[in-house]
């Protein structure tokens, strides 16, 4: 594998591969994209069918579709702050992308590339932020930077002042939490990509004289940059579409977004959803736009694959004395995503009731919630349910995108409408898809309704742009060369797949399927809302104890789910990756 | 007022009273024929939105207890996604719930059909206002939304007494409530205000309310009620009572205000049209509504409807507590909700 090729990845021009290629003519080479396609459109189809009615009919009186009409549309226009919630959207969706791709990028290059020390906390704040319910996780930020919170505590100490030096309740507040929220994920994904660089350029660089930042700058990014496009823009899409923050924390600030309004109207009892519906059926208009755009930039992507025929072995880079700069930043990682969160939530699982961090807390320490949580056995099969839902919803939705992953970046003929396809979910509100699953499993001639069969659907749909995601850049990486000597040698098509792609792209693969894993285990609307007397999922628990009120029981839930989803994710990991380092030969 | 309220103490002490003795015996054992009918059955679905290891659990293995051969299947979930299932359920050509519950939504599920009509034994003492004219559902617990305060910021002259009290520019931005559209939100709190002041009083009191700036939580009461505790709100509005009294038996400095009249709402229980499990489903109702389905209510800290069972702190009950209230019933709720949200959109969003 080592020495197949001399080829340059520099000098590459992709050709357009119409009728036929080295890959196959005619049938063979329009089938693969052909059934993947009509795969996908049979998960995503559905839903957006249900989306499309939902957002062209009322409501009538027994729940269902009622008479034709365009005023769930007319109201998205009608909102009379539109022009200033819009603004407001692209503003926060934008600096918010910009906070998870700067944190989450310059963290995910110190770890792969470089010999900075502390790298494997990296991993562990990733993963342990990830399985932290997202309720927990925001209404623990709030806590941290909120009036009564400890920076404004310590500040009103300090300063004698009753006010407060920093109200989470602006733009600003919601930009970093919804920044920070994401960071693990551009993390997660660009670690993937970097891990992978050819390090040979780099080295150029720097024997050419280039300093560390100039090779950084010039070259690891630029390498990197169809894949850190394609996270931006994914995040961004993801922020624009984003409910949660907006609400939780832009209410309070009085700070509309083009969501904030959505949100109340699937809040209230029984949810009206068509607004919601017919904001989605424009972002998914907006998604497309935006896609096929993107699709443009990564055409020439062979230009920046890393993983040649060349022997490629990634060298960390020697930061020399800026090692410990590195390592700042990983720490400075560690304690702003992971530590001071679950800090205020184990602070919160410990209290009798929710109450200020300070040290006349401290006498009111109590295990009262633990007890309450480890003496409900019913807990046990709630988290069998939720592990087994998950863990198949990740290995389905992984096994897809890198299919369809593959097919689109090779471009197979058909292969970029797949990409088109498996992102489209992203812009499906939770609740929305929660409902049209539940109405196509209701009418679905096949038993699914209630089962944990259809909460997993449920999750491959959700969870699919993510996926892709991780499939589609960690491709990008590869060379065709690699491939074509496969060919050559008289691999199929599966084959190559299997052998050749597959292992390389396994550090994309490990990752993905734990993002969706993890993401899977704390998502609550869908699993709510599909779950039967028979499928109920901890997600149940969860939002019975959140809803109802019972703070600290909550936060000690939380803290012991966050607890077996790291033990979890990490030996998971762990093994894994050591397994794939073998099979890459590094 | 006051005069009407001791008539109805009087009136529920007296019903208490008949209850315990003559009619007690009668209303314990539910019918024998409907035992028998619901034994064949097997099983009872219940759609519930109660906090489950204290109150759903509980009652199905209570219910189980006493009427071994049924099962209960408890399908849980919040108030908005039970309600879309049942409406789902039942327009795909199969109802799967016999029994549920809810405040608001009864009226919608009863306008889509879906409702039945039974009064069990068990609530035949309940108060007219704790049961349907009509009969399609009655009351198995009530809230009671106050206003709390936090006993560490504000001195204890300084709680308001009564709702001009909170006009007092001293709140001003810092007042919180939920930004839950329902009858236990601010929509109930405008609401106990056109009701109990009139609707041009009312309106002219929540125009200057408007002026307060309240805070919209976008959280629930508990959630709310803990920002008061936690010190972020001093005073917070349409919050439940019994969550301050828990609270402040665990020592938070939490006081709940009987600022007059107090909102109450009722969660009523009701048998589904078409149930699979129709006999279940009353017994059932039957148990939940007596005194052994109350016990558990009480037990989780639940405000408890039927006059004959105290709350597990009796003062958080008007009969307790000696406090005046406004009660609103479903099919209010129902028919005024679109126009106090609209009250609510106009001058506190």
């Amino acid at each position: 594998m080592k020495q197949v090729a001399v080829v340059g990845a520099a000098g590459m021009r992709p050709r357009r591969r119409a009728q036929s290629s080295w890959r196959g003519s005619g049938l063979t080479i329009w089938l693969p994209a052909g059934i993947m396609t009509m795969v996908l459109a049979i998960l995503v189809l559905p839903p957006i069918g249900v989306l499309l009615q939902t957002s062209l009919t009322e409501v009538n009186e027994t729940g269902g579709a009622g008479s034709f009409t365009l005023a769930h549309y007319a109201a998205l226009l009608a909102d009379p702050k539109l022009y200033s919630s819009a603004w407001n959207s692209v503003i926060f969706a934008a600096m918010a992308t910009g906070v998870s791709l700067f944190f989450g990028g310059a963290l995910a290059w110190i770890v792969e590339r470089t010999n900075a020390p502390l790298r494997p906390l990296a991993y562990v704040t990733a993963f342990v932020s990830l399985g932290t319910p997202y309720v927990i996780y925001v209404s623990a930020w709030l806590f941290l930077l909120g009036r009564a919170g400890p920076i404004n505590d310590l500040y009103r100490q300090f300063s004698g002042s009753s006010g407060i030096i920093f109200n989470v309740y602006s733009m600003a507040g919601m930009v970093l939490v919804e920044g920070f929220l994401w960071s693990p994920l551009v993390f997660l994904l660009l670690s993937a990509a970097f891990r992978r660089a050819n390090a040979d350029m780099e080295e150029a660089a720097r024997m050419c004289g280039a300093s560390v930042f100039r090779t950084f700058w010039h070259i690891s990014l630029r390498l990197a940059q169809p894949a850190i496009i394609g996270i931006g823009l994914f995040v961004f899409i993801r922020n624009l579409e984003s409910f949660d923050v907006p609400v939780l924390i832009g209410t309070p600030g009085r700070v509309n977004l083009l969501t904030t309004d959505i949100y109340l109207s699937i809040t209230q009892i029984p949810p009206l959803l068509g607004h919601a519906s017919a904001f989605s059926v424009v972002l998914i208009a907006v998604v497309a736009v935006l896609l096929y755009f993107y699709g443009r930039i990564s055409r020439n992507a062979d230009r920046y694959a890393s993983i040649t025929g060349k022997g490629y072995r990634p060298r960390p880079f020697d930061l020399g004395r800026a090692r410990w700069l590195g390592g700042a930043v990983i720490l400075l990682n560690f304690v702003v995503i992971l530590a001071l969160p679950l800090l205020a939530v184990l602070w919160n699982s410990f209290m009798p009731f929710v109450r200020p961090m300070n040290l006349a807390g401290l006498r009111l320490l109590t295990m009262e919630n633990y007890l309450a949580v480890l003496y409900e056995t019913s807990y046990v099969q709630l988290a069998v349910n939720t592990i087994f839902v998950s863990a198949l919803a990740a290995t389905l939705a992984i096994f897809l995108t890198v299919i369809a992953g593959w097919l689109a970046v090779r471009r197979w003929p058909g292969g970029a409408t797949l990409d088109q396809i498996t992102s489209i979910p992203l812009v499906f509100p939770g609740i929305v898809l929660g409902v049209a699953m539940m109405e196509i499993a209701l009418w679905s001639p096949l038993p699914l309704y209630g089962t944990l069969w259809l909460i997993s659907i449920a999750f491959v749909i959700r969870y699919m742009p993510y996926g892709m995601r991780y499939a589609y850049s960690g491709v990008l990486q590869i060379h065709r060369e690699l491939e074509e000597a496969a060919g050559v040698a008289g691999a199929s098509q599966l084959a190559i797949l299997r052998r050749i792609v597959a292992p390389l792209l396994s550090p994309a693969i490990i990752a993905g399927w734990l993002f969706i894993f993890l993401l899977g285990a704390r998502e609550l609307s869908i699993a709510v809302l599909l779950a039967g007397p028979e499928s109920q999922t901890m997600a149940v628990a969860m939002f019975d104890q959140w809803s109802n009120g019972q703070g600290a029981e909550a936060s000690a839930l939380g803290a012991a789910w966050t607890v077996l989803m790291t033990i979890c994710a990490c030996s998971l990991y762990f093994v894994v990756r050591r397994q794939s380092d073998m099979v890459a030969g590094s | 007022m006051t005069k009407w309220w001791r008539w109805r103490l009087q009136l529920v002490a007296i019903c208490g009273m008949a209850a315990s003795s003559a009619l007690g015996a009668a209303a314990m054992a539910a019918d024998g024929g409907l035992i028998e009918a619901a034994k064949k059955e097997g099983e009872v679905v219940w759609y519930s939105s109660l906090i489950q290891n204290q109150a759903s659990r509980p009652m199905a293995a209570a219910f189980e207890r006493k009427y071994p051969g049924i099962k209960v299947r408890v399908n849980a979930g919040v108030v908005s996604d039970l309600t879309l299932k049942l409406l789902d359920e039942a327009r795909a050509g199969g109802v799967r719930a016999d029994v549920s519950h809810g405040g608001s939504t009864f009226v919608r599920l009863k306008k889509a059909g879906l409702v039945d009509r039974y009064v069990p034994d068990s609530a035949a003492d309940y108060p007219s206002d704790y049961k349907d004219p009509e009969g399609y559902w009655t009351a198995e617990v009530l809230s009671f939304l106050v206003a709390a305060i936090n006993t560490d910021i504000v001195p204890p002259g300084d709680a308001p007494r009564s709702y001009q009290d909170i006009l007092d520019p001293k709140w001003r931005g810092k007042i919180a409530w939920t930004n839950q559209m329902t009858q236990g939100g601010p929509p109930g709190f405008i609401g106990t205000v056109l009701q109990s002041m009139g609707r041009d009083a009312g309106l002219q009191y929540l125009r200057k309310l408007a002026q307060q700036q309240i805070v919209n939580v976008p959280a629930n009461q508990r959630v709310v009620l803990d920002q008061v505790i936690a010190g972020q709100y001093p005073i917070a509005l349409s919050t439940f009572n019994h969550h301050s009294e828990i609270s402040a038996k665990k020592g938070a400095p939490v006081r709940w205000l009987k600022i007059e009249p107090v909102t109450a709402t009722l969660d009523a229980v009701f048998l589904l049209k078409n149930a699979p499990h129709p006999n279940a489903g009353k017994l059932f109702i039957d148990f939940v509504l007596s005194g052994e389905g109350q016990a558990v209510f009480r037990a989780a800290d639940y405000i408890p409807a039927d006059p004959r069972t105290p709350a597990q702190i009796p003062s958080l009950k008007p009969e307790g507590g000696n406090f005046k209230v406004a009660i609103l019933p479903p099919q209010m709720v129902e028919e005024e909700l679109p126009d106090w949200i609209k009250i609510y959109n106009e001058l506190f969003k």
